[in-house]
């Protein structure tokens, strides 16, 4: 087995990760800036990596800088914004081909460099701050993308439930930001807000590949502004909540398949000792197509095609999502609540433990054989203050006790019961 | 086993058709940790009228293929998603219009999990029961398509294009056609299309080739095979023009979805030429509609297209089409604008070093997918089913020249052969 490890230096006030594998084709480097998830930033944030994925002062229009990537053999720019828990990433990165597998090209790794880092730090400017067009174009562009949210019903079910669950909290907000926001962004105030973010909130840069720790803190300095001292703290936010009551919340629309959707608080997150008994239970629960609710929601039941659990491990929630028939509703809701009491209870079997606990420690290995995942693996733990090992983690899986697993059940409560569901038919509550 | 170096590209491939016809290819990957396996049949949801293995000419009900993917998961000795899970594998399988494939990924039990793999496969077991339980699992399956836009602005492209050929129908079928599945319709696909001569096991990861192929090998000798002819699949006429110009729907949406494209006229290839043209119409397809184009930043400007507009070209041996498009707040003027504008690009030709240009992108974007175990496998087969090598796309990219790629800009991109398919938000929405 290969082993991966990432090497950490501080550089100024970045930090910096780098990886050295012959592994892959291609190398990888990933600038991560943290934000704190709030309604007065999200959608600053959320519209940020477009505006300047536009141009830089070297490659001015956008056609100039996509015809740059080609030119360094197809490098692939990607940028998003995502949630862990309540802080809001944003993520500028850049894919370009390893010069061993070319010919007559030496420095691939150096020119993609320069140009993340120009995209970063070299934004085009136009009577100080970010080009007007630009911007305006962004705007329109992240208003399309915060309305198609309702395309892909999966999806939008997934943020309905988990918006209505955290309502009182900064988690409730789209990582896409809000449209009401929107008409107020200034090319101004945009760059006003990305000068805070890149000089005083924390930035993570990741390498992947044919490089060495020497050669990249070089290439950083020669291309990254570094900066001094130290930089602003991003507090984890809320992650403990008990539930009053079971909140039941249905959503109308022109849709053929219902989409069920529950959320729970688990009181845990990765920072925590049971974290791994955490992943455990959601492993037997839901995680697999050998947990409880596969087989009692899909293949016993023959109620959905999917029908599984996942966790939000920096927030510490759970939430379960299934498609369903429109009439199956109780019926798939007492089904996945009875796997929740079985677990609670305990009734689960040494062999479900062995299967869920096997395939835990395969997905923590296999993660191992794609660049992004490396880095979405390590940063998971640069964000809850504890970097692990592989064999760490692995480690932790094993040790998991039944006991453990049982304690963690009696943390576990229902919050939240979605269901997006047709217009005609059922009563108010959605039930017919 | 015949052994073959890519020195290029730094990968050995060891390749054996074994004596019932089962063509093995094993690719060593020492520096990963995963191991990724496929068996795949040349079987797919266009397969649905053929000449059984007794000499019975039969149509299938459609949906029949992927009906028969979800099926075979189940063993007499119980559910082999639970066998995989004991031996740390994630297992799956998906259908395509041309292909079923099953497959595994695992870091440990290697051997194990392999042999499942083929067993499980090798092994049909078909009760009255669960091939009703199925039903309603794949009743939701297609339902949950049917809310997708994505799905049905894909869908609508094709069913516009094509007027007979079984590309048009949903791979699922509907929930009508898959309540005409019974078991021993499950057996006759079955018998018809699971023989060792229509399967490819392709295994990729840290492996010892000799070792696998030696399990391989053994575990194959202990299972008894008729010898089988060609497999005769009966496929409709289809004419050159499109069936309908037009698809609109309404769906419950945030943002209209507009895909276009143009019906292939230039079918019934294999081998190099289906790679060839295949290179050739992405390089035409990129240097019209690519993020580095005029057209393309032009559209974006004017808010008629977003970051997920892109395109696509399906070629296979018995049809081709391109599809374009993506979501649009307006999609009746994006269809103006390239309607218009189009025909002047086509005009102009592609200039050498826009060729270039993408020649070098697209040199990168493989090196990129031969990164992941799971694209080289699917690809490969995909290849060696046309009789291509993935391996040699690469040459063949070197190879090509800008007098072929805009050749085939004025073939492909025939308005005779022009279809659209949107998707519109419902009124009031």
């Amino acid at each position: 087995m290969s082993d991966i490890r990432f090497e950490t230096v501080n550089v100024g006030s970045l930090r910096v990760h780098v990886c050295s594998t012959d592994k892959f084709k291609t190398n990888m480097m990933v600038a991560m800036v943290q934000q704190e998830l709030s309604p007065q930033t999200v959608t600053l944030h959320a519209l940020l990596p477009s505006v300047l994925q536009r141009g830089t002062q070297s490659y001015p229009s956008t056609i100039q800088l996509k015809q740059q990537l080609d030119a360094l053999y197809g490098a692939t720019l990607f940028g998003d914004v995502f949630k862990r828990g309540e802080r809001h990433i944003m993520q500028l990165g850049l894919e370009v081909a390893d010069d061993r597998y070319l010919k007559g090209t030496s420095a691939l790794m150096e020119d993609g460099m320069k140009l993340l880092g120009e995209i970063l730090y070299q934004p085009v400017m136009e009577d100080g701050a970010f080009r007007k067009s630009y911007v305006e174009a962004e705007k329109k562009n992240l208003k399309q993308k915060i309305e198609s949210l309702l395309d892909d019903k999966i999806r939008f079910a997934a943020h309905r439930c988990v918006e209505e669950m955290c309502k009182d909290e900064p988690y409730a907000l789209f990582n896409h930001g809000r449209l009401q926001d929107l008409d107020a962004i200034s090319p101004q105030s945009l760059y006003t807000y990305y000068l805070e973010l890149v000089e005083h909130c924390p930035i993570d840069l990741y390498f992947v590949g044919n490089v060495t720790t020497e050669n990249v803190v070089e290439l950083v300095k020669a291309h990254f502004r570094t900066g001094e001292g130290k930089r602003r703290e991003i507090p984890v936010g809320r992650t403990h909540k008990t539930p009053e009551k079971v909140h039941e919340v249905v959503d109308r629309l022109d849709v053929n398949q219902g989409k069920l959707n529950l959320g729970y608080r688990t009181q845990i997150t990765l920072a925590d000792p049971d974290y791994p008994a955490l992943q455990m239970y959601n492993g037997i629960l839901g995680g697999f197509p050998h947990s409880k609710l596969f087989i009692n929601v899909r293949e016993k039941a023959s109620l959905a095609y999917y029908a599984a659990s996942r966790l939000e491990s920096h927030k510490g929630i759970l939430t379960v999502q299934s498609g369903i028939e429109i009439d199956n509703y109780q019926q798939a809701v007492d089904i996945i609540r009875k796997q929740f009491a079985m677990m609670e209870r305990g009734e689960f079997t040494e062999s479900e433990m062995n299967q869920t606990r096997a395939m835990l420690i395969n997905q923590l290995k296999e993660r191992q054989d794609r660049a992004y995942n490396v880095i979405d693996a390590h940063y998971h733990g640069v964000l809850s203050g504890q970097v692990q090992t592989l064999e760490q983690m692995i480690e932790g899986i094993h040790q998991v006790t039944d006991d453990e697993i049982k304690k963690v059940a009696q943390k576990i409560q229902l919050d939240t019961v979605y269901f997006l569901r047709n217009r005609k038919g059922g009563n108010e509550n959605g039930e017919d | 086993m015949e052994k073959i170096e890519y020195p290029e590209l730094n990968e050995t491939l060891y390749y054996e058709q074994l004596p019932n016809g089962l063509k093995v290819y094993l690719l060593p990957k020492s520096n990963y940790n995963k191991t990724y396996a496929t068996f795949t049949t040349k079987y797919g949801s266009i397969d649905n009228h053929f000449v059984t293995p007794e000499g019975e000419e039969i149509q299938v009900p459609d949906g029949i293929a992927h009906f028969l993917e979800h099926k075979m998961f189940e063993e007499p000795d119980g559910d082999v998603f639970s066998k995989f899970s004991n031996q740390g594998a994630s297992a799956n399988a998906f259908t395509s219009f041309e292909r079923t494939a099953y497959l595994f990924s695992c870091t440990e039990n290697v051997e194990k999990n392999l042999a499942t793999l083929i067993d499980f496969v090798q092994n049909p077991y078909f009760t009255d029961p669960s091939v009703e339980k199925e039903k309603g699992i794949i009743a939701q399956e297609i339902r949950m398509y049917e809310d997708n836009p994505d799905w049905r602005s894909y869908f609508g492209l094709i069913a516009a294009m094509f007027k007979n050929h079984p590309v048009r129908i949903d791979i699922a079928g509907t929930v009508e056609s898959i309540a005409k599945i019974n078991k021993e319709t499950l057996y006759t696909c079955y018998n018809t299309f699971y023989h060792p001569s229509n399967m490819l096991l392709f295994v990729v990861g840290p492996i010892d080739p000799e070792a696998i192929i030696q399990q391989i090998r053994q575990n194959q000798t202990g299972k008894t095979y008729t010898k089988k002819g060609e497999i005769r699949r009966i496929y409709p006429d289809e004419p050159m023009s499109v069936d309908q110009e037009v698809a609109d729907v309404q769906l419950s949406v945030g943002i209209s979805k507009c895909l276009f494209g143009f019906k292939e006229n230039r079918i019934g290839l294999s081998g190099e030429k289906l790679i060839r043209q295949e290179l050739e119409t992405e390089i035409m397809l990129e240097a019209i509609f690519g993020q580095g184009t005029d057209l393309y930043q032009s559209l974006y400007d004017q808010g008629l297209i977003d970051d997920h507009f892109g395109y696509d070209y399906s070629l296979e041996n018995g049809y081709g089409f391109s599809a374009i498009g993506g979501d649009t707040s307006d999609p009746d003027t994006l269809l103006q604008r390239i309607q218009k504008e189009l025909p002047q690009i086509v005009e102009r030709g592609i200039p050498d070093e826009v060729i270039e240009r993408i020649r070098k992108k697209k040199l990168g974007g493989y090196l990129r997918s031969y990164n992941s175990p799971e694209w080289i496998a699917n690809q490969f087969t995909r290849f060696q089913f046309n009789d291509m090598d993935l391996f040699s796309v690469i040459p063949q990219l070197e190879k090509l020249n800008s007098e072929d790629v805009n050749k085939r800009l004025k073939e492909h991109i025939d308005w005779d052969r022009f279809a659209v398919s949107i998707v519109r938000p419902l009124d009031g929405e």
